[in-house]
């Protein structure tokens, strides 16, 4: 090789070095865009949350009113806040049993092919839009529904949670919470149905070997191995009810009153709800603020939430390799 | 000798032998006792839907339910004793939520395409609904300028998401960073944001900066928000089924880090690509929060991405539903259909295209 | 091969470590079998894994199954305790018997069958989710099985498994915490508290050092003398150590293995009758 043939390789080597740092800088640059999104989420909606504080102060997570043309204007969240809580909590109630049941079913239980198409059908259920679940609920699940809480209410009128003093059984929170766990099951099924599937083959020989039941085995096994997973699953699965929007828009009834415990009784709350359907109506640029605000609090709530099972499911994913 | 203990070893087998599986042979108590387990609940609950006017869900959950447990339960205790009650109370339990869950899929696609079918015609592909009010009847109108907003909107989604979503992915397996656990996690936690805070946040940069409006522009970048985990995380997992000796083959050939990022390693990952990109467009296809504060409605069809509030089928099933028209709830069935069969197909495609062809040329 | 070098080689190797076992066995009659294969043949869907084994097993004595990879020996004992039965594509003809009765009856819950005959695996297993006094005592629970004084079963256990005295300090501690080889022990007590009348061991100790191998020898020893021991192993040092029987399992290329010697274990390693058997323990193939 000549010299000058040498030099320009090492020429070209430079600058191809200096290529490879251009990529890694555009790649670093793009890779942090979700950490920019995220604080951008946090600092605009922060911003915008200042007004309703300096107006309406802790009052505006602490109380229930929704008066803009009142002088001077009076809003609170609570029961929204409270309503999405609510709602997500009977969701869970009926999605967490039946996941784990279900996934249950298709790693213990089912045959193959059956666990296969079972596991790609509740994938496409996943994938099902919320505003067709809603379409669905608000004209399928609704009469059903309706017809199921009133003979609750007939037979069970006499305990608190089954109390409906209006005799309206539509747009009730166990109605809206139905619909979050049809969200829910997919989500959480998904990742309790890998969870359990991933228990070694090891720890169930040697169970079965100490003559186990398939109880027996879940209990004292499966479950205990894969809870760390199982609790995060749950968590994903809350934090995407906890922002549900159009599902819930079409079952519930939004009412600023906080409905604390009567799930058959018509009306309830939810923050990201409230935002959609005040939002076509919005009376001025306050109450649009007061909007904006409501949505701060719905981002840090499923923030935390989904922080707290992302880090849960990734523990246990590093501690079952 | 050896002989004489293991007197057994000296009996010639002549026997011809075939394979059994004597476990499968169940005792004639245990077949009778589960047959009749399954069918006398059966027969009781199907008489009692017939003769009663209680409605089938109540009757399930409180009559055939309890029943059925009961059943089972004596069934496991006659033949295997107390220990397996529980495990025939899974059975039942399990069962039961697998069909729960089925009855509810099976009647979401069933009333979607049953009733949405009566609404599909080419002309409601492609119409506007310019001149259409919710009384016109099905004969005039569609959603070809949903299709176009929505078509329109995911294709600005997906230039801006599917690039970074990408180049997250390649920094967590192939430049391998400092940050990765903490890139990976912040995309985790991007993956929760609700969609109406997306689209909330385009609305307060929109508003505030006053740099755009309502549009297909700030729908799309809303979409953009909630698409880019999806692309990001499923490009990691399709990235990471690339065998290192492709990389180390490359870098030993003398290429440099990013041309063997995009020469080798991505095009060796093409399909896998595509499903993170077809997943991502699955998972934002039917948002309506977003679009609803980010791209606003236009009975007409609009183009234009910038500066002019833009329709798309999410926002114009929701202004459907719920009129106290027959002909709109009707549209809006129909176009929740076709959206379904975009969804599915999506879904599909991703399936097939993410089987195993991951890594191969 | 020269014969006569074959045979000095295994009567310098072997009859002197076998002098050293201390019990010698005697021959039995039926009467005093714990397990007893007749004509056992062991399918996986359609290929033949094992054909036509007999053997005889006496009560509280040790055999060791020996034999190169693949010849059907793991398969074999999942068979005793109807472990088979549970991989997918499994088929069997022949019978199995426990103190006479077929444990292959449609009436016999298998369930009973295991608690009779524990297995100890290939790789410690102890449940990672379990400490050391719960994994002890995790087959009360998995079986259902009642038993008093659950202090005193955990000692006696851990006692008999040699590892009572270097964990009573740390007993609420996670069993994964030991070493291999104590995880086995562990694992060995695991089988034991539910009072199996066999034990069945898969290789217990080819993932373990040589150090823990000599414990858990010791302790299989120990155990022959209560209860029926039967392992799998490719160690023939081993073999000669802790059993009082040998078979030699051996399958062609593509054919179903067989058991080709069978007898006392001084017998088999001394004086082998089959020239494959010879070859085998004097190290020359497998």
């Amino acid at each position: 090789m000549s010299q000058t043939e040498f030099m320009r390789d090492l020429h070209s080597a430079a600058t191809s070095h200096r290529g490879d740092r251009i990529f890694n800088r555009v790649i670093t640059a793009a890779a942090f865009t979700s950490l920019v999104v995220l604080a951008g989420i946090a600092i605009f909606l922060g911003y915008q949350a200042v007004p309703a504080f300096q107006t309406q102060g802790m009052a505006f997570l602490t109380t229930t009113d929704w008066d803009i043309n009142t002088d001077p204007p009076t809003a609170g969240i609570l029961g929204m806040l409270y309503g999405s809580v609510l709602l997500s909590i009977i969701g869970l109630v009926i999605a967490v049993p039946a996941s784990l049941l279900l996934s249950i079913f298709i790693v213990f239980l089912a045959p193959k092919k059956l666990a296969a198409g079972l596991t790609n059908l509740i994938d496409l259920m996943a994938a099902i839009p919320s505003v067709i679940l809603g379409l669905w609920a608000f004209y399928i699940l609704n009469p059903t529904a309706e017809e199921w809480q009133s003979l609750l209410n007939q037979y069970f009128g006499w305990f608190p949670l089954f109390e409906n003093v209006s005799g309206n059984f539509l747009g009730t929170p166990f109605v809206a919470g139905f619909v979050l766990a049809i969200m829910m099951i997919p989500i959480i099924t998904s990742v309790t149905r890998e969870v359990l599937g991933r228990t070694p083959p090891d720890l169930i020989n040697a169970s079965e070997a100490l003559g186990c039941s398939l109880w027996t085995m879940l209990r004292y096994v499966a479950l205990p191995y894969g809870r760390g997973g199982i609790v995060g699953g749950v968590m994903l699965g809350l934090g995407r009810a906890l922002g549900e929007t159009i599902a819930v828009f079409f079952v519930l009834k939004i009412v600023f009153d906080t409905n604390w415990y009567n799930i058959i009784e018509s009306g309830g709350g939810s923050v990201a709800t409230l935002i959609v359907s005040r939002f076509g109506e919005v009376s001025g640029p306050f109450e649009l603020q007061l909007l904006l605000a409501a949505g701060f609090f719905l981002f840090l709530m499923t923030l935390v939430v989904n922080m707290i099972a992302n880090l849960i499911v990734s523990r246990t994913g590093r501690m079952q390799k | 000798m050896s002989t004489v203990i293991f007197e057994s070893a000296s009996i010639e087998h002549l026997k011809d032998e075939t394979p059994q599986r004597p476990w499968r042979k169940k005792p004639t108590k245990f077949t009778v006792s589960v047959f009749l387990a399954v069918v006398v609940p059966g027969v009781i609950v199907a008489w009692l839907f017939y003769s009663s006017m209680l409605p089938g869900a109540i009757i399930a959950v409180v009559i055939y339910l309890p029943l059925q447990l009961f059943a089972a339960g004596l069934a496991a205790l006659i033949n295997r004793g107390r220990r397996s009650i529980a495990d025939s109370f899974i059975i039942v339990l399990s069962t039961g939520a697998t069909v729960f869950t089925l009855v509810i899929l099976i009647s979401l696609i069933g009333s979607l395409v049953v009733r949405g079918f009566r609404a599909l015609s080419p002309h409601f592909l492609y119409q506007n609904s310019v001149y259409i009010n919710p009384s016109t009847p099905l004969e005039y109108g569609g959603i070809g300028h949903a299709m176009i907003g929505t078509l329109l909107i995911l294709t600005i989604a997906s230039l801006i998401a599917v690039p970074i979503g990408i180049a997250t992915a390649v920094y967590i397996t192939e430049v391998r960073g400092r940050a990765v656990a903490y890139v990976r996690f912040f995309v985790q936690s991007m993956s929760g944001v609700p969609s109406v805070v997306a689209g909330l946040f385009i609305l307060t940069i929109a508003v505030s900066t006053g740099a755009f409006n309502q549009s297909a522009f700030a729908g799309g970048l809303a979409y953009a928000i909630l698409m880019l985990p999806t692309v990001a995380r499923t490009a990691e997992e399709v990235l990471k089924l690339v065998p290192e000796d492709l990389r180390t083959g490359a870098l030993a050939l003398g290429s440099t880090r990013a041309r063997t990022v995009l020469m080798v390693v991505l095009p060796a990952a093409r399909t896998g690509i595509i499903t993170a990109i077809l997943l991502g467009i699955a998972r934002v296809i039917g948002e309506t929060a977003p679009l609803l504060l980010a791209a606003g409605n236009n009975d007409g069809t609009v183009t234009n991405p910038f500066g002019q509030a833009v329709s798309s089928i999410p926002v114009y099933i929701f202004n459907n539903v719920a009129l106290p028209y027959p002909d709109a709830v009707t549209r809006a069935w129909g176009s929740a259909l076709v959206l379904m069969i975009f969804v599915a197909v999506l879904f599909t495609l991703a399936r097939v295209l993410g089987r195993g062809k991951v890594g191969k040329y | 091969m020269n014969p006569e070098e074959g045979e000095t080689v295994s009567t310098t190797n072997y009859e002197e470590i076998a002098t050293l076992k201390d019990r010698v066995p005697v021959p039995v009659d039926s009467a005093e079998l714990a397990m007893k294969a007749q004509d056992v043949s062991v399918w996986f869907g359609k290929r033949k894994i094992l054909e036509g084994v007999y053997m005889d097993f006496p009560r509280n004595s040790c055999t060791a199954l020996i034999g190169p990879s693949g010849c059907g020996k793991s398969t074999f004992i999942r068979t005793l305790n109807r472990l088979h039965e549970l991989l997918p594509g499994a088929a069997l003809a022949g019978s199995v018997l426990y103190e006479g009765t077929d444990i292959y009856d449609p009436e016999i819950d298998p369930v009973n069958i295991r608690l009779k005959i524990g297995m100890v695996f290939q790789k410690p297993n102890p449940f990672p989710s379990m400490t050391i006094r719960g994994n002890v005592l995790s087959g009360l629970k998995l079986s259902g099985m009642k038993r008093e004084n659950h202090d005193q079963i955990v000692e006696e256990t851990l006692t008999s498994v040699g590892l009572w005295n270097e964990v009573k300090d740390r007993l609420d501690h996670a069993g994964g915490e030991l070493s291999g080889g104590q995880q086995q022990r562990l694992v060995i007590a695991r089988s034991l508290a539910v009072q199996p009348h066999v034990l069945l061991m898969d290789e217990p100790c080819s993932a373990l050092d040589p150090a823990s191998t000599l414990k858990i020898e010791e302790t299989i020893r120990e155990l022959s003398r209560t209860v029926t021991i039967i392992i799998v192993t490719h160690n023939m040092q081993q073999a000669v150590r802790v059993s009082d029987y040998t078979a030699f399992f051996l399958a062609a290329e593509n054919e179903p293995g067989h058991v080709v010697e069978q007898g006392q274990t001084t017998e088999i390693f001394s004086n082998p009758q089959d020239q494959r058997t010879l070859d085998y323990v004097n190290g020359r193939f497998g």
